[in-house]
């Protein structure tokens, strides 16, 4: 096979071995499925040079396109042959290497500016991305720069946002919740689009009160029935969002007749259970499936709750503060959770007696102050830090696949957007959008 | 008939028979010696009659036998006939060939053995003496036809040595010779028979011969023959026991043996009791009762002369003798040979020389030995010698044999001691001057900082976002958040003025009741006390609201009470009661310029440090209840361990003392750490952990177990130094605080940072 000079030179001093390129991507790119002998020492820099070369060899306008390599389910993160020497492989037979589409921004947006601190931001919804600001409103972004709701309510910082999932398909309709300081939480109801240069502002719909701290963290049940916030008072909270009961109605009553006619219905709703058992500020509640709240906490617990009993079925001890915990990868059940240390540790809580980590990711230098799992991919994952780094980190490798350090200060929040982008807002005031990532 | 049955098989037992009979005759003579021993004791001079009641009686006693006095009295010349008698009882085993023609046997008797056998007359008795008589005067002469030796006399009696109750119910005794029974004598009653003893006087010499069914009167020469007996003497008087030996052996010519026995075979078999005993060792052995210690201790032929080990077994000199000197050789003559003496270039060349290299001597030459000039360096040397030999003498040196590792004191791991701060990851950025002091909120969000920029910030713990600042305008020497989570106040002092401020991160109901505590009209400064009027005047704080507390000079420390409604201020030390707006001064003199105050975490009882000590007050009984004396040069810093019993205390010479105050008043632990003054120690509320942070920009982390075990002392090991502070204007750290929830060191510096350490 022809092969580009860059790696002719290192050819030559190398021994050859016999591999055989795979994947699982669409046609076009697609390598002739016949075994080639490539010099053992090419690194994944080198193998994605020759599979792009392979793809112009049969399409003359190939665009070149970075490629990840994976042995036996492990990227390739060093040279073909310390990778197999490591990994005890034989290089006799033909080697078989899947390549797939590298996980790494292509692109990064102009940064969306906010006037404070980005504390939170939900890329749930493939239409918006919400933000919660220090300065109390949260914010509905359109696209990278396009802010067209103004969420106004809050008289503290907002500390955590949630989409709650439609029910119907109907888009006019997007119910968001946001949690804050102030102790309360309200939903807002996002009508259809206007096409205003001003973004619009929007009051809430239902204020849900209940804790006596600082509200921490919230999550929406994926039915969208309710929501669940954890808190500075060691509490667990659940909130039915739809059922407005006759009290609500009069306290809102009295604050329409109050405020006067710029006011929309607004009412207000108590909290409908609470869960309790953490000894410390819940910093981090998740809620992925009907009957399941995972918690996390200062006292240096990840706890699971049912919902119907209450009860806590699920009791972890990480040994340290924990500030964000989310859950999916393998069939939505394993438990990553960072903290007060530069560790990122996942779990499986379906491993039977052992609270060992099953990975660690330390790359970072600072508290780990986000993590979500990707949507659709069991492998990948987002972490923001103090450190203004925001990492994405493949289960099948122990480095990370990219880091994004557009922002100049603490990175407080990062979650994915449209399953191919980052969005983090940091201690810098903006939310960085990084797009084009190729996650399948 | 038994009897003569048995007769037949009596003579291969003669030996038996001689036998029993000795020992019969034994028994009367014992009798008889009891008597002569008596006799000889009481008798003399009395009658010879009445010693002898009790001795007949028991006779009578003994043997159940009723005496035959009549039988026994005889006239005095027939003693060798009893003695005659006697020895035929001797020697019965003898032979049959004088017994003869006895035939007649008249004597008859009672039941002998029967004790209790009725006696009959007197008369009847006499008769029977007579005829006993008679009868023993026949015996006499049988003996003396037949018998060759005066001993041997037979007896009447051919029964043989059979028991004598076998003839016991019979009424004859036994037979003659002439296989005629012999008849038992009738017996006479026991008052008879005494009776009769008490008139006869030689009744003490005779004795009973129950065999032949007679008595028998001891000769004098029989009673001397048992005394000497008695004396264990021979028993005939002419018997020499020391006789001159005489060796009738022929000695000429024995060359042979005396005995020509063959060897006996015992000595060519194996000794039973020897395989025994050797058997009983062997067992012992096995068993480990016997040990052996073998191999002999070998003794160390060579010993290391230079080793440096005392032990005792090391022989050698005590002391090391000095090298000996070289001797002396030509170039030290006084007319040494020209090849000796140094050029004096050579000489030259020595000047040049380090001194130690230089020869000790140079060879000199003089024409005669009267020219040689006396040592210059005679007295110096001497001197040498005698300060060597009076400082240094050349003896061994002992050393301790002590691994240096061993005395250091068993510390656990610090890797079991987690968790405690180990990294710096936040920041707290904002202040423009040295921070003076930090306080933490109780639950652990927030956290207050006083600079001397004149601003006090509010910092969210989790982000390092600063909340609020307020501009007081002065230097704030220290902030103190109230301890009740319920009651997010902060009081600060600044200057002459300690503000309690609204922090306004409680919920809405908290905020009302805060503001209400904290209203207090303009003008009105509540007077309660005489004492306190001069010096605090309570007043409303327009700036920022809140109280301000106007003190006269400046104040320097502000310390909360557990309870979240006193507050404790320095100068002299006040103590200000919010609720009620009342200050009043400490109950008690305190001695000496208080630099630092604290509450007792449970109890109420009160802190005071100076510069030299710590005092303790009990509140309540408004006393001294200890002085504790930490020994340093100036004491900076007091913090008061969560369990109330335990106390550090940080000095400006950088020592660290922890007081154990149930122990005693002294330190328990002085840790001597940090180059320059601590500013500040601080407990953790749960965690074993303490800190101290120094004006060297440094904290130190300490773990610090305080055991609910009385006897068990703290356990302090140092854990971590943290650094990352920078210096600024000589000063280094100011403040540490912990968290109150997390293992997490909170250090202000006077680089105006606030750093959070986590572990």
């Amino acid at each position: 096979m022809d092969i580009d000079g860059g790696i002719g030179a290192a050819e030559e001093s190398s021994r050859q071995m016999q591999v055989r390129f795979v994947t699982k991507l669409k046609p076009p790119y697609k390598v002739p499925p016949n075994s080639i002998a490539i010099p053992s020492n090419l690194t994944r820099f080198g193998l994605s040079v020759l599979v792009n070369n392979l793809l112009q060899a049969d399409n003359e306008d190939w665009k070149t396109e970075p490629f990840d390599f994976l042995i036996d389910g492990e990227l390739v993160r060093m040279s073909l042959e310390e990778f197999l020497l490591a990994k005890g492989i034989s290089a006799e037979k033909v080697l078989e290497i899947e390549y797939i589409k590298a996980v790494a921004p292509r692109k990064e947006e102009e940064p969306s500016l906010h006037d404070d601190w980005v504390s939170a931001v939900d890329g749930s919804s493939d239409r918006f991305i919400l933000t919660g600001c220090y300065d109390g409103f949260g914010r509905i972004w359109r696209n990278p720069g396009n802010c067209t709701h103004i969420l106004d309510g809050h008289s503290g910082p907002v500390t955590s946002v949630c989409f709650f999932k439609p029910k119907v398909e109907n888009v006019d309709d997007q119910i968001v919740a946001t949690a804050s300081k102030d102790r309360t939480l309200r939903l807002w109801k996002i009508g259809a689009e206007q096409s205003l240069d001003q973004p619009k502002r929007i009051s809430a719909f239902k204020i849900l009160r209940g804790h006596t701290a600082a509200v921490q963290s919230i999550a929406a049940q994926p039915s969208g029935d309710m929501v669940c916030s954890g808190s500075w008072d060691c509490t667990i909270s659940l909130y039915n969002i739809n059922a407005s009961d006759s009290e609500g109605d009069i306290v809102s009553v009295k604050k329409r007749r109050k405020d006067g006619e710029d006011r929309e219905f607004q009412s207000e709703g108590e909290a409908l259970s609470t869960l309790v058992g953490h000894t410390q500020c819940v910093s981090s509640v998740v809620w992925p499936q009907h009957e399941t709240i995972y918690s996390a906490s200062w006292d240096h617990s990840i706890r699971r709750w049912d919902v119907e009993t209450g009860k806590n079925s699920l009791n972890m001890f990480c040994g340290k503060v924990i500030n964000c915990l989310d859950i999916g990868g393998e069939s939505s059940a394993l438990i990553a959770a960072g903290g007060s240390d530069p560790i990122l540790q996942i779990w499986d809580p379906r491993k039977p007696g052992t609270l060992s980590p099953v990975f660690q990711f330390s790359s970072h230098n600072s508290w780990i102050s986000s993590c979500k799992w990707h949507n659709k991919s069991w492998f990948h994952l987002v972490t923001a830090s103090y450190d203004g780094k925001v990492m994405l980190w493949d289960l099948r490798t122990a480095w990370p696949l990219a880091v994004i350090d557009t922002h100049k200060d603490k990175v407080l929040c990062a979650d994915w957007w449209k399953d191919d982008s980052v969005i983090s807002g940091g201690a810098d005031s903006k939310l960085c959008i990084s797009s084009g990532i190729p996650v399948q | 008939m038994k009897a003569p049955r048995r007769n037949g098989s009596e003579k291969p037992k003669n030996e038996n028979l001689k036998k029993s009979l000795e020992k019969l005759k034994a028994n009367n003579i014992e009798e008889i010696v009891k008597r002569i021993e008596d006799a000889e004791e009481t008798v003399v001079g009395s009658s010879e009659d009445s010693p002898f009641y009790p001795s007949s009686e028991e006779y009578d006693d003994d043997e159940s036998l009723s005496k035959d006095d009549g039988s026994i009295i005889e006239s005095g010349s027939q003693q060798s006939d009893l003695s005659e008698d006697e020895d035929s009882v001797h020697s019965r085993d003898d032979d049959d060939e004088s017994s003869g023609s006895d035939d007649d046997n008249p004597s008859g008797g009672n039941d002998h053995g029967s004790g209790d056998s009725v006696s009959e007359d007197e008369g009847n008795d006499n008769r029977h003496a007579e005829d006993n008589l008679g009868e023993s005067d026949d015996s006499r002469e049988i003996v003396e036809e037949s018998d060759s030796s005066e001993d041997e006399v037979t007896p009447r009696n051919t029964i043989g040595d059979v028991p004598l109750e076998w003839y016991k119910d019979e009424e004859h005794i036994g037979y003659d010779r002439a296989g005629k029974k012999i008849k038992k004598k009738e017996r006479q009653s026991k008052l008879d028979s005494f009776l009769a003893s008490v008139d006869d006087s030689k009744n003490w010499r005779k004795i009973y011969d129950d065999y032949n069914d007679e008595e028998v009167e001891l000769t004098k020469e029989e009673t001397k023959l048992i005394r000497r007996l008695l004396k264990g003497k021979a028993p005939h008087a002419d018997f020499d026991p020391y006789a001159p030996y005489v060796d009738w052996f022929d000695w000429d010519g024995a060359k042979h043996p005396l005995s020509n026995a063959p060897e006996p075979k015992r000595r060519f078999i194996p000794s039973k009791w020897e395989s025994k005993t050797v058997l009983r060792y062997v067992r012992a052995i096995r068993k480990g009762l016997i040990k052996f210690d073998d191999k002999p201790k070998e003794e160390p032929k060579f010993y290391a002369l230079w080793d440096d080990s005392t032990s005792a077994e090391r022989q050698g000199l005590a002391y090391i003798p000095a090298p000996k000197p070289k001797l002396p050789g030509h170039e030290e003559s006084y007319n040494p040979s020209p090849e000796y003496i140094p050029t004096q270039e050579e000489i030259n060349s020595y000047q040049l020389m380090f001194e130690e290299d230089q020869p000790k001597f140079i060879p000199k030459q003089f024409n005669s030995l009267r020219s040689v000039p006396s040592y210059d360096k005679a007295v110096q040397e001497t001197f040498d010698r005698c300060l060597d030999l009076y400082l240094c003498p050349r003896v061994r040196k002992k050393r301790i044999n002590i691994d240096p590792e061993s005395l250091k004191p068993k510390l656990p791991s610090r890797k079991d001691l987690k968790p405690y701060p180990t990294t710096c990851y936040l920041e707290y950025k904002g202040h423009t001057g040295p921070i003076m002091s930090i306080s933490t909120d109780p639950t652990g969000q927030w956290i207050a900082s006083g600079s001397a920029d004149g601003t006090v910030r509010i910092w969210e713990v989790e982000t390092g976002r600063c909340l609020r600042v307020w501009d007081i305008g002065e230097t704030i020497a220290e902030v103190a958040w109230n301890p009740l989570p319920e009651l997010p106040i902060l009081a600060l002092a600044a200057g002459e003025d300690v503000f309690i401020l609204n922090t306004k991160v409680g919920s809405g109901e908290q905020e009302e009741k805060i503001d209400e505590l904290l209203n207090v009209d303009h003008q009105v400064a509540t007077v309660e006390s005489d004492t306190s009027a001069s010096i605090v005047s309570w007043g409303h704080y327009d700036k920022h609201g809140g109280i301000r507390l106007k003190h006269f000079k400046k104040v320097t420390k502000v310390e909360w009470h557990r309870k979240g409604d006193y507050l404790s201020t320095l100068i002299s030390v006040l103590i200000h009661q919010l609720s009620k707006r009342l200050t009043q001064r400490v109950p008690f003199k305190t001695k000496g310029i208080p630099v630092s105050i604290a509450f007792h975490p449970t109890r109420s009882i009160f802190f005071t440090a100076t510069k030299k000590v710590v005092r303790v007050y009990d509140l309540l009984k408004q006393k001294l209840i200890k002085k504790l004396d930490a020994g340093v040069r100036e004491i900076s810093s007091i913090a008061i361990h969560p369990g109330g019993d335990n106390a550090i205390v940080g000095s400006t010479d950088g020592k660290l003392c922890w007081f154990d105050m149930d122990l005693s008043t002294r330190p328990y632990k002085v840790l001597r750490c940090h180059p320059k003054d601590i500013t500040r120690v601080a407990y953790h509320r749960s965690y074993p952990l303490f800190a101290s942070c120094s004006d060297d920009c440094t904290s130190y982390v300490f773990h610090g177990m305080v055991y609910s075990d009385m006897n068990q002392n703290p356990l302090i090991v140092p854990l971590e130094i943290l650094r990352g502070h920078a210096t600024a204007g000589g000063r280094g750290v100011l403040d540490c605080k912990f968290h109150p929830r997390q293992p997490w060191l909170f250090t202000a510096g006077a680089d105006s940072l606030i750093k959070l350490y986590c572990h």
